[in-house]
Protein backbone atom coordinates (compact mmCIF):
# COMPACT_ATOMS: atom_id res chain seq x y z
CA UNK A 1 0.00 0.00 0.00
CA UNK A 2 1.43 2.88 -0.62
CA UNK A 3 1.47 6.01 1.59
CA UNK A 4 2.02 9.13 -1.47
CA UNK A 5 -1.40 10.39 -0.30
CA UNK A 6 -0.10 13.39 1.88
CA UNK A 7 2.50 14.62 0.11
CA UNK A 8 0.16 14.90 -3.16
CA UNK A 9 -2.10 17.14 -0.71
CA UNK A 10 1.05 19.13 -0.02
CA UNK A 11 0.84 22.48 -1.19
CA UNK A 12 3.54 22.71 -4.20
CA UNK A 13 6.74 23.91 -3.50
CA UNK A 14 7.00 27.64 -5.29
CA UNK A 15 9.67 27.40 -8.34
CA UNK A 16 13.32 29.41 -7.66
CA UNK A 17 12.24 32.63 -8.79
CA UNK A 18 9.36 32.52 -6.54
CA UNK A 19 11.34 30.77 -3.59
CA UNK A 20 14.23 33.69 -3.60
CA UNK A 21 14.35 35.83 -1.66
CA UNK A 22 16.73 38.44 -3.64
CA UNK A 23 13.69 38.23 -6.33
CA UNK A 24 11.30 39.49 -3.82
CA UNK A 25 12.83 42.60 -2.95
CA UNK A 26 13.72 42.97 -6.29
CA UNK A 27 9.89 42.49 -7.30
CA UNK A 28 9.00 44.66 -4.39
CA UNK A 29 10.90 47.32 -4.22
CA UNK A 30 10.11 47.36 -8.82
CA UNK A 31 6.38 47.69 -8.33
CA UNK A 32 6.28 49.99 -4.67
CA UNK A 33 8.45 52.25 -6.98
CA UNK A 34 6.92 52.20 -10.17
CA UNK A 35 4.00 53.94 -9.70
CA UNK A 36 6.06 57.26 -8.12
CA UNK A 37 8.27 56.87 -11.00
CA UNK A 38 5.64 57.16 -13.33
CA UNK A 39 4.22 60.16 -11.94
CA UNK A 40 7.47 61.63 -11.54
CA UNK A 41 8.29 60.80 -14.92
CA UNK A 42 5.37 62.35 -16.42
CA UNK A 43 5.48 65.19 -14.25
CA UNK A 44 8.85 66.50 -15.67
CA UNK A 45 8.06 64.82 -19.35
CA UNK A 46 11.02 62.82 -19.58
CA UNK A 47 10.84 60.08 -21.69
CA UNK A 48 13.63 57.93 -23.25
CA UNK A 49 12.48 58.39 -26.78
CA UNK A 50 9.64 60.47 -28.54
CA UNK A 51 7.50 58.61 -31.13
CA UNK A 52 6.23 60.11 -33.99
CA UNK A 53 3.60 58.28 -35.59
CA UNK A 54 2.66 59.94 -38.75
CA UNK A 55 6.23 59.40 -39.92
CA UNK A 56 7.40 56.06 -37.92
CA UNK A 57 10.20 58.57 -36.47
CA UNK A 58 11.74 57.60 -33.27
CA UNK A 59 13.81 60.36 -31.45
CA UNK A 60 15.68 59.53 -27.97
CA UNK A 61 14.32 61.89 -25.44
CA UNK A 62 11.45 64.50 -25.98
CA UNK A 63 10.64 66.02 -28.89
CA UNK A 64 8.00 68.13 -29.65
CA UNK A 65 5.80 67.29 -32.41
CA UNK A 66 6.77 69.04 -35.56
CA UNK A 67 4.71 71.21 -37.78
CA UNK A 68 3.30 68.96 -40.40
CA UNK A 69 4.30 65.90 -39.46
CA UNK A 70 1.93 64.88 -37.09
CA UNK A 71 1.56 64.72 -33.45
CA UNK A 72 4.35 62.94 -31.39
CA UNK A 73 3.98 60.22 -28.52
CA UNK A 74 5.13 59.99 -25.25
CA UNK A 75 3.59 57.43 -23.13
CA UNK A 76 5.58 54.92 -25.03
CA UNK A 77 8.88 56.88 -23.60
CA UNK A 78 7.55 57.15 -20.10
CA UNK A 79 6.40 53.89 -19.42
CA UNK A 80 10.43 52.66 -20.98
CA UNK A 81 11.81 55.57 -18.31
CA UNK A 82 9.72 53.98 -15.62
CA UNK A 83 10.92 50.67 -15.83
CA UNK A 84 14.14 51.16 -16.36
CA UNK A 85 14.81 53.28 -13.37
CA UNK A 86 12.20 51.40 -11.16
CA UNK A 87 14.29 47.90 -12.68
CA UNK A 88 17.29 49.90 -11.63
CA UNK A 89 16.06 50.85 -7.92
CA UNK A 90 14.76 47.16 -7.65
CA UNK A 91 18.56 45.68 -8.51
CA UNK A 92 19.72 48.31 -5.96
CA UNK A 93 17.40 46.98 -3.29
CA UNK A 94 18.52 43.65 -3.67
CA UNK A 95 21.97 44.75 -2.96
CA UNK A 96 20.81 46.16 0.49
CA UNK A 97 21.64 43.30 3.65
CA UNK A 98 18.43 41.30 4.03
CA UNK A 99 17.61 42.89 7.32
CA UNK A 100 17.12 46.40 5.95
CA UNK A 101 14.94 44.63 2.80
CA UNK A 102 12.54 42.89 4.97
CA UNK A 103 11.40 46.43 6.38
CA UNK A 104 10.10 47.49 3.36
CA UNK A 105 6.59 47.60 3.92
CA UNK A 106 4.38 45.51 1.51
CA UNK A 107 1.47 46.83 1.95
CA UNK A 108 2.69 50.18 -0.28
CA UNK A 109 2.40 47.77 -3.16
CA UNK A 110 -1.09 48.78 -3.21
CA UNK A 111 -1.41 51.88 -1.72
CA UNK A 112 1.14 53.68 -4.15
CA UNK A 113 -0.96 53.11 -7.18
CA UNK A 114 -4.40 54.00 -5.21
CA UNK A 115 -2.53 57.32 -4.39
CA UNK A 116 -1.06 57.93 -8.04
CA UNK A 117 -4.66 57.88 -9.46
CA UNK A 118 -5.42 61.24 -8.16
CA UNK A 119 -2.23 63.17 -9.51
CA UNK A 120 -2.97 61.40 -12.71
CA UNK A 121 -6.07 62.27 -12.86
CA UNK A 122 -4.85 65.96 -11.95
CA UNK A 123 -2.61 65.70 -14.62
CA UNK A 124 -5.30 65.19 -16.99
CA UNK A 125 -6.96 68.08 -16.17
CA UNK A 126 -6.77 70.23 -19.81
CA UNK A 127 -8.65 67.48 -21.01
CA UNK A 128 -11.45 68.16 -18.39
CA UNK A 129 -11.18 71.60 -18.29
CA UNK A 130 -11.64 72.22 -22.01
CA UNK A 131 -14.15 74.13 -22.80
CA UNK B 1 -1.02 42.71 -45.81
CA UNK B 2 -1.29 44.39 -49.18
CA UNK B 3 -3.76 42.75 -50.93
CA UNK B 4 -4.84 39.56 -48.63
CA UNK B 5 -6.70 41.77 -46.34
CA UNK B 6 -7.32 45.48 -46.50
CA UNK B 7 -5.75 48.20 -43.80
CA UNK B 8 -8.94 48.88 -41.97
CA UNK B 9 -9.40 45.22 -41.47
CA UNK B 10 -5.88 44.21 -40.63
CA UNK B 11 -6.11 46.97 -37.64
CA UNK B 12 -9.61 45.99 -36.84
CA UNK B 13 -8.35 42.68 -36.56
CA UNK B 14 -5.71 43.77 -33.64
CA UNK B 15 -8.33 45.62 -32.06
CA UNK B 16 -10.27 42.64 -32.13
CA UNK B 17 -7.42 40.38 -30.94
CA UNK B 18 -6.91 43.20 -28.01
CA UNK B 19 -10.78 42.81 -26.88
CA UNK B 20 -10.33 39.25 -26.82
CA UNK B 21 -7.35 39.34 -24.87
CA UNK B 22 -9.01 41.86 -22.57
CA UNK B 23 -11.72 39.52 -22.11
CA UNK B 24 -9.55 36.79 -20.99
CA UNK B 25 -7.83 39.00 -18.29
CA UNK B 26 -11.21 40.28 -16.86
CA UNK B 27 -11.78 37.14 -16.82
CA UNK B 28 -9.26 35.80 -14.96
CA UNK B 29 -8.83 38.62 -12.42
CA UNK B 30 -12.14 38.83 -11.61
CA UNK B 31 -12.33 35.35 -10.20
CA UNK B 32 -9.31 35.57 -8.23
CA UNK B 33 -10.35 39.28 -6.92
CA UNK B 34 -13.88 37.56 -5.58
CA UNK B 35 -11.80 34.75 -4.33
CA UNK B 36 -9.19 36.85 -2.01
CA UNK B 37 -12.21 39.03 -1.03
CA UNK B 38 -14.38 36.82 -0.14
CA UNK B 39 -12.88 33.26 -0.01
CA UNK B 40 -15.20 30.31 0.42
CA UNK B 41 -15.46 28.26 3.61
CA UNK B 42 -17.89 25.76 2.34
CA UNK B 43 -17.57 24.05 -1.08
CA UNK B 44 -20.55 23.79 -3.69
CA UNK B 45 -23.35 26.26 -3.04
CA UNK B 46 -24.88 28.34 -6.15
CA UNK B 47 -23.47 30.08 -8.98
CA UNK B 48 -21.87 32.86 -7.26
CA UNK B 49 -19.98 30.59 -3.90
CA UNK B 50 -18.22 28.95 -7.26
CA UNK B 51 -17.68 31.54 -9.31
CA UNK B 52 -15.24 32.70 -5.78
CA UNK B 53 -14.41 28.94 -5.44
CA UNK B 54 -11.64 29.06 -8.13
CA UNK B 55 -7.85 27.89 -7.26
CA UNK B 56 -6.75 31.35 -7.54
CA UNK B 57 -3.35 31.21 -7.01
CA UNK B 58 -3.25 29.27 -10.51
CA UNK B 59 -4.06 32.07 -11.94
CA UNK B 60 -1.08 34.47 -11.34
CA UNK B 61 0.94 33.60 -13.91
CA UNK B 62 -1.97 33.64 -17.00
CA UNK B 63 -2.54 36.94 -15.15
CA UNK B 64 0.10 38.26 -15.57
CA UNK B 65 0.85 36.89 -18.99
CA UNK B 66 -2.33 38.14 -20.14
CA UNK B 67 -1.35 42.34 -18.84
CA UNK B 68 1.63 42.28 -20.43
CA UNK B 69 0.29 41.10 -24.46
CA UNK B 70 -3.04 42.93 -23.93
CA UNK B 71 -0.49 45.82 -22.76
CA UNK B 72 1.97 44.90 -25.84
CA UNK B 73 -0.72 44.66 -28.62
CA UNK B 74 -2.81 47.99 -26.91
CA UNK B 75 0.57 49.54 -27.14
CA UNK B 76 0.86 48.73 -31.11
CA UNK B 77 -2.57 49.62 -32.09
CA UNK B 78 -2.05 53.03 -30.12
CA UNK B 79 -0.30 54.56 -32.41
CA UNK B 80 -3.57 54.14 -35.29
CA UNK B 81 -5.73 55.50 -32.28
CA UNK B 82 -3.35 58.68 -31.78
CA UNK B 83 -3.75 59.69 -35.65
CA UNK B 84 -7.29 58.12 -36.72
CA UNK B 85 -9.45 58.34 -33.34
CA UNK B 86 -7.90 60.78 -31.31
CA UNK B 87 -7.74 63.68 -33.67
CA UNK B 88 -11.34 63.76 -34.96
CA UNK B 89 -12.52 62.91 -31.35
CA UNK B 90 -10.79 66.67 -30.71
CA UNK B 91 -12.35 67.80 -33.73
CA UNK B 92 -15.41 67.10 -32.70
CA UNK B 93 -15.03 68.31 -29.45
CA UNK B 94 -15.05 65.09 -27.40
CA UNK B 95 -12.68 65.93 -24.96
CA UNK B 96 -13.53 64.46 -21.66
CA UNK B 97 -13.25 60.60 -23.95
CA UNK B 98 -10.12 61.27 -25.47
CA UNK B 99 -9.35 62.21 -21.53
CA UNK B 100 -10.36 59.04 -20.42
CA UNK B 101 -8.33 57.45 -23.21
CA UNK B 102 -5.26 59.34 -21.98
CA UNK B 103 -6.22 58.15 -18.48
CA UNK B 104 -6.41 54.51 -19.44
CA UNK B 105 -3.10 54.49 -20.82
CA UNK B 106 -1.56 55.61 -17.23
CA UNK B 107 -3.64 52.93 -15.54
CA UNK B 108 -2.37 50.41 -17.94
CA UNK B 109 1.23 51.65 -17.17
CA UNK B 110 0.60 51.59 -13.09
CA UNK B 111 -0.49 47.96 -13.39
CA UNK B 112 2.24 46.76 -15.24
CA UNK B 113 4.78 47.62 -12.54
CA UNK B 114 2.45 45.69 -10.03
CA UNK B 115 3.02 42.43 -12.04
CA UNK B 116 6.57 41.46 -10.64
CA UNK B 117 5.15 41.82 -6.72
CA UNK B 118 1.87 40.90 -7.50
CA UNK B 119 2.94 37.39 -8.92
CA UNK B 120 5.43 36.75 -5.96
CA UNK B 121 2.92 37.36 -3.52
CA UNK B 122 0.48 34.72 -5.32
CA UNK B 123 3.69 32.11 -6.07
CA UNK B 124 4.31 32.41 -2.26
CA UNK B 125 0.43 32.34 -1.06
CA UNK B 126 0.85 29.48 1.45
CA UNK B 127 3.00 32.16 3.36
CA UNK B 128 0.59 34.36 5.42
CA UNK B 129 3.33 37.21 5.64
CA UNK B 130 2.21 38.05 2.12
CA UNK B 131 -1.87 37.86 2.33
CA UNK B 132 -2.66 41.34 3.25
CA UNK B 133 -0.26 42.43 0.11
CA UNK B 134 -1.54 39.78 -2.32
CA UNK B 135 -5.42 40.99 -1.25
CA UNK B 136 -4.52 44.59 -1.61
CA UNK B 137 -2.44 44.06 -5.23
CA UNK B 138 -5.09 41.74 -6.56
CA UNK B 139 -8.18 43.91 -5.52
CA UNK B 140 -6.26 47.31 -7.04
CA UNK B 141 -5.08 45.09 -10.39
CA UNK B 142 -8.97 43.86 -11.21
CA UNK B 143 -10.41 47.46 -10.42
CA UNK B 144 -7.82 48.44 -12.56
CA UNK B 145 -8.66 45.86 -15.29
CA UNK B 146 -12.41 46.70 -15.10
CA UNK B 147 -11.58 50.24 -15.56
CA UNK B 148 -9.22 50.08 -18.64
CA UNK B 149 -12.27 47.84 -20.20
CA UNK B 150 -15.20 49.89 -19.55
CA UNK B 151 -13.10 52.73 -21.10
CA UNK B 152 -11.88 50.68 -23.85
CA UNK B 153 -15.35 49.44 -24.82
CA UNK B 154 -16.90 52.77 -24.54
CA UNK B 155 -13.98 54.43 -26.71
CA UNK B 156 -14.59 51.66 -29.37
CA UNK B 157 -18.55 52.81 -29.34
CA UNK B 158 -17.32 56.49 -30.12
CA UNK B 159 -14.86 55.42 -33.24
CA UNK B 160 -13.84 51.62 -32.98
CA UNK B 161 -14.07 49.15 -35.12
CA UNK B 162 -14.08 49.46 -38.89
CA UNK B 163 -13.85 53.72 -38.47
Amino acid sequence: MSTTTTTSRTAPAPSSLAASVKFKTFATAFSISGPVIYCVIQFFNWPLFTFHPATDRLVWGYEAARSGEGPNMLWYGWTATTILIAAALGIIAMMLPERISRKIPLALVWIFPILAIPYVIYSLMPWWTHP
Amino acid sequence: MTGLISTNTFWTLWLFVHLILAVGLLGALTHQAMAVALPVRQPAGGIVTRFRAVPAAGYATAVCVLWVLTFLVGSYIYTKYRIYIRIPLEQGGYYKTGGFFDFKEHVATIGLVLLPAYWYFWKNAQNPEYGNARKGVTLVLAVMCWFLFIVGHVLNNTRGFAS
